[in-house]
């Protein structure tokens, strides 16, 4: 029952973002698994999405579909807007704990599940000429995550609207230069482990 | 003793799996056409080589370098001798009829030199692109010499301008179209008196971006010595019976190698999809060389390339391909004429000098009927060798479309839903569910509102139940 308490509370979140983020924040009532269950959910949504929206609508090969991917597209990007976030704001006066992003991260994502599901449905039973309606009720969703993300930043860190909108443009830069270094962290690994590899052949070829 | 017993079985099994039949026949290429998704599917061979043909197995003298071949619809085969600057014209049976070797030119002899192209106008008239003469010439059926054709002369032509014509061909109307070396403006068109009245089809400068930027921060030094932006020219040239001009460029840039030119001279070739007719698509790209239109709008190219024969339809769909480049009969050196006849596909060598027919396979005959039945309209006579095509290879997705678009005409909407998406053919597709939808409210509509009406009844019904006992309960408390 608590649980279901906690799971509505994000659905007045969505519809009312200042009051909702504020309340998330100064009156702890947004939970950590809550968010997570939001982000489980948002996979999920993407992954049926992708199998199960209209023909009309999907270009996906269905042979090249693969659920595992979803955890690059959605999960790892959540997890890089976080981190990214996290380090950029901690610089930047921001009021917010690592703790708190994660959530209204999370709690952000919901009108993705709200839209989707409803509109994966519709998908299967409209044509080609209505399927402008399909990818406005998309970009839409888009809109809203964008409009929520944007309002729980500025919340949680107490940021006035320029900075919000330039820390959110400079946090997609970080996330950037964090793939960069993860990229040349693993390649640099990968070359270490080839060498002393070799070294091992080596030796080992030789005695 | 089983055990032994056991053995000999499977021995006398394998020699039987040894001795049955081999593949009906090998074949030096594999067949495959591509899917929607852009990969390479494998698919039966459509057309196999059957026999082939030089100029000693005819008793002639080799022929050298061949440029052309042309497939007159009487039957007869000419083939441009270019080596030997000479016309052999070689009958249905493939026996040499006469050569033209030379020609009586105002009371002079007169003879070709290293010519390029061949045509040949229903009534048996031989035109000949005479490329390093300069000249096109015109012979009747007999190889008289009637006329030539000299570089066009206009005041839009530099003085300057080499002319060196490549292909010819001439239209219902006796207008000449000539594909000349060098030349960026277009083809070539020539009235019927072998006037020049203009360029035609001219391919446009391709728009590069990167380009555009190097051009505007370099020197005016540097951009002098950058490499001159100049239309592509047309390479080959072929024209259909209803006067439409088909031309390859062998550009391996272009998303448009092959136009259809109508004879204003505007592209009006139909691509289905997001893909032209390009041929292979991997990063060598293919270059087309040669096409050939053969009846109801489906028309070959000639890749140098991969030396393969790619074959697609009016709706710009890739058919099937055959041929490559090797060693073995049926595969090519330097390929670089194709004609067809009837069910034939004739294909010429130049390094080997040799001609090599195909026929077509059961599969490639199949899906030259449906196809043709199919681009006339006839969809349900089309869906019935759709079927067969499809147990000769499931993954033919023509074949479903065909049929989708048959069942759609005959009201099996659900059907053609299943049928078109498994063919890709989303628009179609659409139109079959926007049926479907319309017959499945009509008869559902009834049952729905029913059950909707009653579920609002019902839910008004629970709700004042609620409120009565509440109520009931609220009065209960008071008193």
């Amino acid at each position: 029952m608590r649980f279901l308490k906690e799971a509505r509370y994000s659905l007045h979140v969505a519809f009312h973002p200042f009051d909702g983020f504020w309340d998330l924040k100064y009156e702890n009532k947004g939970k950590l698994r809550i968010a997570l269950v939001i982000l489980f959910a948002v996979t999920v949504t993407m992954i049926l999405k992708r199998q199960y929206a209209g023909y009309v609508v999907n270009f996906n090969h269905p042979l090249e579909l693969n659920s595992i991917d979803e955890l690059k597209y959605i999960v790892l990007p959540f997890l890089l807007w976080c981190i990214a976030n996290w380090s950029l704001t901690t610089l930047m006066d921001g009021e917010g704990k690592f703790k708190e992003i994660v959530i209204a991260t999370g709690y952000a994502m919901l009108p993705l599940i709200l839209v989707y599901l409803p509109n994966m449905l519709l998908s299967n039973v409209i044509t080609l000429r209505e399927a402008s309606f399909y990818y406005l009720l998309e970009s839409a969703a888009a809109i809203w995550f964008m409009w929520l993300l944007f309002v729980g930043t500025m919340t949680i860190h107490q940021y006035t609207v320029t900075k919000t909108i330039f820390t959110m443009l400079l946090t997609v830069v970080v996330m950037g230069v964090i793939i960069f270094l993860g990229l040349l962290f693993f390649s640099l690994i990968q070359q270490i482990v080839s060498f002393v590899y070799t070294i091992y052949q080596e030796l080992s070829l030789r005695s | 003793m089983i055990i032994k017993r056991s053995i000999l079985v499977l021995a006398a099994l394998l020699i039987a799996a040894g001795l049955s039949p081999k593949p009906a026949q090998a074949s030096p290429y594999e067949g495959y056409t591509y899917s929607y998704w852009g990969e390479a599917v494998q698919s039966p061979i459509a057309y196999l080589p059957s026999k082939t043909v030089t100029g000693q197995e005819l008793g002639i003298g080799q022929w050298t370098a061949p440029n052309d071949i042309f497939a007159a619809p009487d039957g007869n085969l000419y083939v441009l001798d270019s080596g030997n600057g000479r016309i052999v014209v070689l009958d249905s049976q493939w026996k040499a009829v006469r050569q033209i070797q030379s020609f009586q030119n105002n009371g002079k002899q007169d003879a070709f030199k290293n010519p390029e192209g061949i045509f040949v106008t229903a009534d048996g008239h031989i035109y000949v692109a005479d490329t390093e003469n300069r000249r096109v010439v015109e012979l009747d059926g007999s190889g008289v010499f009637v006329r030539e054709i000299g570089a066009p002369k206009s005041e839009v032509i530099s003085d300057n301008f080499e002319y060196f014509p490549r292909k010819v061909i001439v239209d219902k109307a006796g207008r000449i179209y000539v594909v000349a070396r060098g030349v960026f403006d277009g083809i070539i068109e020539f009235d019927s008196d072998g006037g020049f009245t203009g360029f035609m089809g001219t391919n446009r400068v391709q728009f590069d971006p990167v380009d555009l930027f190097w051009k505007t921060v370099s020197t005016k030094e540097q951009r002098e010595k950058l490499i001159r932006f100049v239309p592509i020219e047309f390479n080959n040239l072929d024209v259909d019976t209803d006067g439409f001009i088909y031309t390859t460029t062998a550009d391996k840039q272009t998303s448009a190698p092959v136009k259809r030119l109508n004879p204003s001279g505007i592209d009006v070739l139909r691509v289905n999809g997001n893909i032209g007719p390009v041929g292979d698509l991997s990063i060598n790209r293919s270059a087309f060389i040669d096409i050939d239109v053969s009846g109801n709008g489906v028309y070959r190219t000639l890749d140098s390339t991969r030396g393969r024969i790619f074959t697609y339809n009016e709706d710009g769909n890739l058919l099937y391909v055959i041929g490559q480049l090797g060693n073995q009969a049926g595969t090519f050196k330097n390929p670089v004429a194709i004609e067809s006849f009837e069910n034939r596909i004739l294909v010429l060598d130049r390094d080997l000098g040799r001609i090599t027919e195909f026929t077509a396979t059961k599969f490639g005959s199949l899906v030259g009927e449906a196809n043709g039945l199919y681009s006339i309209g006839k969809h349900d006579e089309a869906a019935k060798l759709w079927e067969e095509v499809l147990r000769l290879d499931a993954n033919y997705e023509m074949a479903y479309i065909g049929i989708g678009k048959s069942m759609l005409r005959q009201g099996e909407y659900k059907q053609a839903m299943n049928y078109l998406k498994l063919g890709n053919d989303r628009e179609y597709y659409s139109k079959a569910l926007t049926k479907y939808r319309r017959e499945y409210m009509r008869e559902y509509f009834g049952t729905y509102m029913t059950a909707c009406i009653a579920l609002i009844l019902a839910i008004f019904a629970v709700r004042r139940g609620l409120r009565l006992r509440k109520g009931g309960l609220k009065q209960d408390a008071v008193s």
